[in-house]
């Protein structure tokens, strides 16, 4: 399987390449910076994963191209929330904002431990997509929309403290139809 | 020369450089390539210093603050005196030189005790951030914070002294003898003489295996209790630094590591240096065998203690908010054997002094997070610089 892997000058990118290559048996991963967003060809490519990084959607414009390249698009983080926003939802200001925590949620019917590390939250979903998951405070921390092949983490499956992050990749290769 | 104590889990070799026979002065345009072709082009070990500044280039971040050291400064040396496990190692191909140096160190421990006076107390102290200004920066990062452009960042000080009598050398070795630490190192650059302190590795390779042991999470003591420990390790605040960190550190190495060799031991251990409770984390890997140490070094450089993360945007609001350029401090000491084998440390506690104007320069900072509080923050960075400020008025 051929991963683009878009990095928005990000730092916790090569932990998802890692993490990628372990959970995915034969993958390539290709890294490409948020800088070359409007040069990059898609076709080669299986699936499309938008990284973390600092800031809001608003600041990372250009990312229309990629849902209009009909390929299966994971989002992790800022990339949940791009995927969010470019479907009509909003994003704001998390009170009390986690970084390097872990929290509890429900996923895919278990409760589960997992790594946060965000300032802002989704404040309106998106009416394509569907809310997979919450924490306790009813925080989004998973959205998606098989139909249309688009996923996103608000968590960190790749860091150190959310426990079997391969699950998480597999998951979202199953949601996305890529297995 | 670095110096290191016995009993850290950070403890080096020490290691002397005698007769500098070739020096590599590193400057903006200096690239990876050259600073390779120094190291491994010839035989025998590199010593020296690469700066935060000149990390700053290779990540891409802009400066126009006033520096006057050098980017990094590496040397190889006709001999090399090393001290590891009770035992002294000679390394030079002039069999001479061995058998002076030999003779010469063969009675060290007849001096080990002789104290030499530094000179008159340290007075007259400037801050780059004073209190007010430190805590105005702290409140500003946590905007930053809020916004989601950092989730962590490492805001600094500088605190010079016009000091015209000092001896360095021996103020050097007086910090040594009374507050020991894993990574001392004192280098000559021109008229700079740079005293590190740190208890901080930044990395490590041994035959390939990848050693990085960040710090984050500070607790100041006066008299060590058990539940010392606890209060440091049970912090939320200090451990959410830390585990940032970690996973930070994982990112910065895996560029050049063995994909699934990643991995993490002894998360949140505690060791005790300068009056201070330090929490570390082991991250370790393997390097791939067609890298070699200083491609490592240099995609993970600087180490993500010092800036936060996200990386580069730590850097550049640090770069807004710091009215002094870092220059050496926050940067890396480093002894470059070959390839395949190198440490370095994160040159934190560190000062320099300038032969010629006579001032020391010494920094110290502290990592702030969305739970931060702006006195408490600088109440912490002073602590960090305990071991410069004891030396003089504040």
């Amino acid at each position: 399987m051929n991963i683009l892997l878009i990095d928005n000058n990000d730092s916790f990118t090569r932990n998802l390449e890692h993490l990628l290559v372990s959970a995915v048996a034969g993958c390539n991963v290709d890294i490409k910076p948020y800088s070359r967003l409007d040069s990059l060809e898609y076709s080669a490519y299986d699936l499309i994963i938008i990284s973390p990084g600092p800031g809001e959607p608003a600041e990372y414009p250009g990312y229309k191209r990629i849902f209009n390249a009909d390929k299966p698009v994971l989002g992790i983080c800022l990339g949940m929330q791009i995927i969010n926003e470019l479907h009509g939802g909003a994003t704001g200001r998390l009170n009390g904002c986690v970084h390097g925590k872990t929290d509890i949620i429900k996923f895919d019917g278990t409760k589960r431990v997992v790594a946060r590390y965000h300032s802002l939250k989704v404040t309106m979903v998106s009416s394509k997509l569907d809310i997979l998951a919450v924490n306790r405070d009813d925080v989004v921390m998973c959205l998606g929309n098989a139909e249309k092949r688009l996923l996103g983490y608000q968590f960190h499956p790749e860091s150190f403290m959310t426990p079997d992050g391969g699950g998480y990749i597999a998951f979202a290769l199953h949601f996305l139809g890529l297995n | 020369m670095i110096l290191s104590a016995d009993g850290y889990p950070a403890q080096t070799r020490s290691v002397v450089g005698v007769y500098p026979i070739t020096e590599l002065i590193i400057t903006e345009t200096t690239t990876p390539e050259q600073l390779k072709g120094f190291c491994f082009d010839s035989p025998g070990p590199t010593l020296g210093f690469i700066s935060y500044t000149y990390g700053m280039k290779l990540r891409g971040i802009a400066s126009s603050k006033p520096y006057d050291f050098p980017l990094g400064h590496l040397k190889k040396y006709k001999a090399i005196v090393s001290f590891e496990n009770e035992k002294l190692t000679f390394s030079s191909s002039h069999q001479t030189l061995i058998d002076t140096l030999s003779e010469m160190l063969g009675n060290m421990s007849a001096h080990s005790d002789t104290q030499i006076d530094y000179g008159p107390t340290l007075s007259r102290m400037k801050k780059s951030l004073d209190k007010n200004g430190y805590e105005d920066g702290v409140r500003r990062t946590l905007e930053y914070i809020r916004s989601g452009h950092t989730y962590q960042l490492n805001l600094s000080t500088r605190l010079s002294w016009h000091c015209p009598e000092l001896n360095p050398l021996a103020l050097f070795t007086t910090l040594c003898r009374e507050h020991p630490a894993p990574f001392y190192a004192w280098l000559i650059s021109g008229q700079k003489r740079i005293l590190s302190t740190s208890p901080e590795r930044f990395l490590a390779v041994r035959d390939g295996h990848v050693l990085s042991q960040p710090i984050k999470g500070t607790l100041r003591f006066d008299v060590l209790t058990p539940d010392a420990h606890r209060q440091l390790t049970d912090s939320p605040k200090e451990s959410a630094e830390l585990s940032m960190i970690v996973d930070l550190v994982r990112n910065d190495i895996s560029a050049n590591c063995d994909y699934g060799s990643v991995h993490v031991k002894n998360h949140k251990s505690v060791f005790a240096v300068d009056n201070l409770l330090q929490m570390y984390a082991d991250v370790h890997g393997t390097l791939r065998t067609d890298k070699d140490c200083l491609d490592l070094f240099l995609d993970a450089f600087p180490g993500g203690s010092i800036t936060g993360c996200p990386k580069k945007s730590s850097m550049e609001i640090i770069e807004r908010l710091e009215p002094h350029s870092r220059g050496i401090y926050c940067g890396s000491i480093v002894i470059i054997e070959d390839e395949r084998n190198m440490d370095s440390s994160i040159a934190i506690r560190t000062a320099t002094f300038d032969m010629k104007t006579h001032v020391l320069d010494s920094y110290a900072g502290s990592g702030i997070v969305v739970d931060s509080d702006p006195v408490r923050e600088y109440q912490e960075t002073m602590a960090k610089a305990e071991k410069f400020l004891a030396l003089g008025e504040s």
